[in-house]
């Protein structure tokens, strides 16, 4: 191995490599600091997301192998950092006041978020299994960690001791669909892999292989049947890691689905049956078992594993229009589920929890501007345009019918019209209620910055879609 | 000139306006100011509106989303201008309507009011499919918002009823869309997917998908029933705004989309949709008959009075065509008037129900004149709007199938029956009021909101030529299409 190698393959992973390197340094930066220098680590954890952004946008637009064909920096990734880049950004905005009232704050909790990213950042740049494991555990870990920060609350407790049992099972049948898969074929890279699935699709190992990695995958995103972790640890999470994990692992997940099962030979091959099913028993049960939620943190984790529903119909549709319209999905959920979480997070205050739908009755009385954030994210979730929500759902639909999938498209439809319901029930309590408990929301300029972020997206990608369409279909992978 | 895009987004500009007015009677006048505004622009429009083409007018397209070839188009032709003018005619009255009937939460009803009615517009002059669907799902949020927050006791559950009855519909519709899209070429231009063929099978599914979200518009029986309770529940400018524009929009869909560009498919299904439509007259109008509640009432005889235009719309001959499309226009300012009238009454005495009433006539004179003059015109009376209406729908139906169209008389005769018994009871015999409440007889700013609409009903009544004139060019264009060329009679 060359010098010349070794410092392209560095530069293939700067954006990594900073993330990394500036987690370690602040691990290190916060124990020095005094007590009450929290701001510190805010600003600082941004900068290293922006300068990890900066290396990537440097990147753009050229594809670049490294460690030895194990990892891509292509636009692909660029795509995926960039809406990890934005979750985590805007999850430490919405962390500092937060963490205050809940007195969780510690540097560990800052850093372990930059751990996660790092390992997001490497799910959508890998193209080999080992490599995905890397990438997937290294994000997995943290997000245990994080989900169980509230040390002296039992939720917070039980949701990550469930999420670490069975988080730990997930990737052990995901790792041994990877043996398998060496085994069959001797290699753990994705093409070679392809390859075996479209010239042997029978063979009973290399089946039983995809569907443990399916499993495995499956369980990041929360689809069905292996959804039964999301509710208990999105509800016993700190409602910022809430916020984060609904987005941004379920991005990666979805990174590296799109990966396995989007590669031109996979899908010749009957896969997608596979997909199309568990698509539609995930929408179909997050939008049924929402309906009766009280919890808002509970409602919104199922109306997450609905939503992974959606973007899965567009894993099924498949071809260039799929891979966009799940990429553009994912990007605009983003912004969307963030918006809505940052409302929730922000009414945590003193004694005040904001868990309950019921404590947002009247909302729309004693704070009318954050009451009409509230109906544009959750108008945009439902689908109605001209939201962004709507332009997503619209995308992966036009994808689906495109390939011939009209009975699909129409089952799609009829959920996400069983979805708006609880959507707009929340509507319903916001301004048809009379206001009960005065609720104090905890604005701060961060806060703020992040509603008007959020908002700006979920309108602005809604009335103008054409250029984030043009982004997501010119970052789709082997085009 | 973008004279359309300045018709569309007035109201809307007028919405963000009110968002910086605190004083309450400041936002009145400026609702009022910038919906007179759009309503002068639109008479300008109808001014400037060459009757003698079936050509769209007043074009604009600009790209939206080249990727997908989704443009922002508008313009209109004979059929969406009238309509058009009424929705922006309905505008001022709609807040006038509204000046002291909402007392909470002014500036948000203005401000929903408003978006409500870019909303509309936007649907009617949409040249884009996409961009048509973006306006057509967009209005249930203001319209969500207009009956569940102003609206009476049973509001929330009207207004869950409302939503969820109009989004399963129009999903249906969104993804016959997509299926139109990629069958036409991938494009959503109006007008080149009016102008291809689309084979029979294809046409035949689409046709379907698309009568759900129209007829849930409409509405349809059997899928009326979400009508009387948005209606019973919806603040007067809600109703005004639901009976004059937005059943208007489902009739629409069909002379917009499903004729031109399903014109296989709409000549199979047309006996179907006859015989549907009968049965929401005769059904509208025996519902109306057992009605106490006035608002139930004029709720049902809309179910039946847009029975008569999706029977004039599938006779798909000239005279039903124009004859629907008239009483569509007919409906608007007649039943528009009434849910007026039903608001005015409930505001000073807070009942709806006709029995609680007596004899009202001795107290506000000029008020029972002019109901009695609009329930006139909603039974068809010789002389008012819906005469020249009906009429044509009918011989336009015996032309079509004779014994459907006999059966649909009927519902003109139950008309006459619920209308002329509620007037008796309201307005005539022994002076009785709920409650001793008081009533005053109608104030100018009342008289005002009234006179043109009183002025339309005699207008198109005595004299239907221009307004016949300007939809004559496209619907027989519409017919050729139908039936191909050389049978336009």
């Amino acid at each position: 191995m060359t010098g010349s190698v070794l410092l392209q393959w560095v530069l293939a992973s700067l954006p990594e490599i900073v993330v990394v390197v500036g987690a370690c340094a602040l691990l290190i930066l916060g124990q020095l600091l005094p007590k009450g220098q929290g701001y510190f680590l805010v600003w600082g954890s941004i900068a290293v997301v922006l300068a990890a952004a900066l290396a990537t946008l440097l990147l753009a637009g050229q594809t670049q192998p490294a460690y030895m064909d194990m990892f891509i920096a292509d636009r692909f990734a660029v795509f995926f950092k960039a809406v990890f880049y934005l979750a985590t950004v805007l999850t430490f905005l919405l962390s500092r006041r937060y963490a205050e009232i809940e007195g969780i704050e510690s540097s560990e909790y800052y850093v372990l978020l930059l751990f996660a990213l790092s390992g997001m950042m490497i799910m959508a740049s890998a193209v080999d299994l080992l490599s995905i494991y890397v990438g997937l555990e290294l994000m997995a870990l943290c997000t245990y960690v994080l989900t169980g920060f509230l040390r002296s609350e039992r939720r917070s407790n039980e949701a990550a001791l469930k999420y670490v049992v069975l988080g730990g099972a997930a990737t052990g049948v995901f790792l041994y669909g990877v043996s398998l898969v060496y085994g069959v074929t001797g290699t753990t890279r994705l093409d070679g892999l392809a390859a075996a699935v479209a010239t042997s699709a029978g063979d009973p190992g290399l089946l039983l292989a995809v569907v443990f990695i399916v499993a495995g995958l499956a369980f990041k995103v929360g689809a069905v049947p292996f959804h039964m972790w999301v509710p208990d640890v999105y509800e016993g999470a700190p409602t910022t890691i809430t916020a984060f994990m609904s987005v941004a692992p379920k991005a990666a997940g979805f990174a590296v689905i799109l990966r396995v099962f989007l590669n031109p030979l996979v899908t010749a091959s009957n896969a997608w049956i596979i997909i199309a099913v568990i698509a539609v028993v995930t929408m179909a049960l997050g939008s049924f078992v929402a309906l009766v939620q009280d919890n808002i943190k509970r409602l919104l984790a199922y109306s997450s594993i609905a939503h992974a529903g959606f973007a899965m119909f567009g894993v099924v549709a498949g071809g260039a229009d799929g891979i966009a319209s799940v990429m553009l999905y994912l990007l605009i959920y983003a912004f969307m589920n963030l918006g809505i979480f940052a409302t929730v997070i922000l009414m945590r205050n003193g004694d005040f929890s904001g868990e309950a739908i019921d404590d947002y009755r009247g909302l729309a009385k004693s704070h009318p501007g954050l009451a009409l954030l509230m109906l544009l994210y959750l108008f945009s979730l439902a689908g109605i345009p001209p939201t962004a929500g709507f332009f997503a759902k619209f995308y992966v639909l036009v994808a689906l019918v495109e390939r011939g999938f009209v009975g699909l498209a129409v089952i799609a439809v009829l959920l996400s019209a069983v979805a708006a319901y609880f959507y707009i029930r929340i509507v319903m309590v916001i301004y048809m209620r009379e206001p009960g408990e005065q609720a104090n929301p905890a604005l701060t300029p961060s806060v703020r910055a992040t509603l008007a972020l959020t908002a700006a997206g979920t309108i602005g990608i809604g009335l103008f879609p054409a250029w984030f369409l043009k982004l997501a279909q010119d970052s789709v992978f082997g085009g | 000139m973008a004279l359309l895009s300045l018709i569309v987004f007035t109201p809307a500009v007028g919405a963000l306006v009110l968002a910086f007015i605190r004083n309450e009677q400041t936002v009145r006048w400026t609702a009022l100011g910038f919906t007179a505004l759009d309503f002068v622009l639109a008479v300008m429009m109808l001014a400037g509106f060459d009757a003698t083409t079936h050509a769209m007018q007043f074009t604009e397209a600009r790209p939206w989303v080249p990727a997908l070839g989704i443009t922002y188009a508008l313009g209109v032709d004979g059929i969406s201008v009238l309509f058009v003018f009424l929705t922006a005619l309905l505008g001022w009255i709609c807040v006038l309507a509204s000046w002291t009937a909402i007392e909470s939460k002014v500036k948000e009803f203005m401000i929903s009011l408003l978006v409500m009615q870019s909303l509309m517009l936007g649907v009617f002059c949409a040249l884009d499919l996409f961009l048509f669907y973006v306006f057509w799902e967009a209005m249930l949020i203001p319209m969500y918002i207009i009956i569940g927050v102003w609206g009476g006791e049973g509001r929330v559950y009207a207004a869950f009823k409302f939503f969820l009855y109009t989004l399963a519909g129009s999903l249906l519709f969104l993804v016959g869309v997509i299926v139109l899209y990629l069958q036409g070429g991938q494009t959503f231009d109006i007008i080149a997917l009016s102008n291809q063929d689309i084979p029979f099978s294809v046409q035949s599914w689409l046709f379907l998908a698309f009568l759900v979200a129209f007829a849930v518009k409409v509405p349809m029986v059997p899928v009326h029933t979400w009508l009387p309770d948005a209606h019973v529940q919806a603040p007067t400018a809600g109703s005004i705004i639901l009976a004059a524009v937005l059943l208007k929009m489902g009739a629409y869909g069909f002379l917009r989309f499903s004729l031109p560009m399903l014109p296989e498919a709409s000549v199979y299904y047309s006996t179907a949709m006859l015989m549907l439509s009968a049965l929401a007259i005769v059904y509208g109008g025996l519902l109306a008959l057992a009605q106490d509640d006035l608002k139930k009432l004029v709720a049902y005889s809309s179910i039946s009075h847009m029975g008569f235009v999706t029977l004039g719309i599938f006779t798909l001959n000239l005279r039903g065509l124009e004859g629907g499309i008239l009483q569509m226009f007919n409906h608007g300012v007649t039943t528009g008037a009434l849910f007026l009238f039903v608001g005015l009454i409930y505001e000073r005495t807070h009942t709806r129900s006709i029995g609680a009433y007596g004899g009202l006539m001795k107290l506000a004179p000029v008020y029972t004149s002019f109901l009695a003059l609009f329930a006139l015109s909603s039974m068809a009376l010789p002389g008012t709007n819906s005469f020249v209406g009906e009429l044509l729908v009918l011989s336009g139906g015996f032309a079509a199938n004779p014994a459907i169209t006999a059966i649909a008389v009927l519902g003109a005769l139950l008309g006459a029956a619920y209308l002329l018994g509620m007037y008796r009871k309201v307005a005539l015999g022994p002076v009785r009021l709920p409650g001793g409440a008081k009533v005053r007889d109608v104030n100018a700013r009342e008289l005002i909101a009234i006179l043109p609409l009183a002025v339309l009903v005699f207008w198109v009544g005595l004299y239907p030529k221009p307004f016949l004139g300007i939809i004559d060019a496209s619907v027989k264009h519409l017919l050729v299409r139908v039936h191909g060329e050389g049978s336009g009679q």
